[in-house]
């Protein structure tokens, strides 16, 4: 009896010892991503082998997501993805932080949210430079691939950040 | 009768002597300090005395598995299993908002200027 249990325990302990030391399964490269998935990821297929498994697996967890989205969110996704992907870290964390933050506001707020978005871009440059605003990037628009979408063909549309000022 | 009478009359009748052999009191004797020397080292080494406690009192390094080993191996696993979870959680939170940052109606500049959040908590945010 103590000498099954002693095996037992050795086991619990080796095994134990092996599952903390080795990483979960490693993320596929984008060579081995399922073709589907190649199509909703495709803008970010230059930059993917680079990654970092646990941004693999995020970007995989939202591919999976992809099908169930609504069109527009689907076509959302497409413009946005290359210019998230290309963000720093500290400056995705920063963004996530916003979203939290908003997502605390009441619906109300938060459904007036893109007008205040529009109302902030109206503003002079000079003003919101004076908020802490800093000059944004080109937005990048390269797509390698047609993706796939349970919507019949529209027309692209507007981007999303519809002032005209030369913040951008 | 109660314990204090039993202790009484116990009393008395060692008050009034014992007649014992020279053998049993030698080994009455013995017996007595071994007793005292035991209680000194438990006392002046608490944890030495609790591990004698755990390993040798009752079966000797044969029950250090059940009592040590196998309590320790399920605790190592829970730990493991809680990082675990807790790690999966983070991950699923921050896939969950970066998929309502990619597809939500604000774009995502909107959570990239710093001049913005200013400008909402200037306004009531």
């Amino acid at each position: 009896m103590a000498k099954a249990l002693f095996v037992l325990t050795l086991w619990l302990c080796t095994s134990l010892s092996t599952l903390a030391a080795t990483p979960p399964k490693k993320p596929p490269t984008w060579g081995e991503l399922a073709s589907e998935q190649q199509q909703i990821l495709a803008p970010l297929s230059d930059d993917w082998d680079n990654f970092e498994p646990e941004r693999k697996r995020r970007w995989i967890g939202i591919a999976k997501r992809y099908p169930n989205m609504k069109p527009d969110e689907q076509a959302r996704v497409q413009r946005r993805m290359q210019a998230w992907a290309k963000l720093s870290p500290k400056e995705r964390d920063a963004a996530r932080a916003r979203y939290k933050k908003m997502e605390k506001l009441s619906q109300e707020r938060k459904e007036g949210l893109k007008e205040q978005w529009e109302e902030y871009n109206r503003l002079p440059e000079q003003e919101r430079r004076k908020l802490g605003s800093t000059p944004r990037k080109p937005p990048t628009t390269v797509q390698k691939a047609k993706p796939p979408t349970s919507s019949p063909e529209r027309p692209a549309p507007p981007e999303d950040v519809p002032a005209p000022g030369p913040a951008r | 009768m109660n314990e204090q009478q039993i202790a009484y009359r116990i009393k008395q009748y060692l008050n009034r002597g014992l007649e014992l052999d020279a053998g049993k009191l030698v080994r009455l004797k013995a017996a007595r300090e071994q007793a005292l020397t035991r209680q000194r080292v438990e006392s002046r080494i608490p944890i030495l005395a609790w591990a004698g406690n755990v390993i040798g009192k009752s079966g000797g390094p044969s029950t250090l598995v059940p009592r040590v080993l196998l309590p320790m191996a399920v605790l190592i696993l829970g730990l493991i299993a809680v990082n675990h979870w807790r790690d999966s959680q983070l991950a699923a939170e921050i896939e969950e908002i970066d998929a309502a940052v990619l597809t939500g109606d604000l774009p995502l500049d909107a959570y990239l200027d710093k001049g913005f959040d200013a400008w909402l908590k200037r306004s009531s945010y």
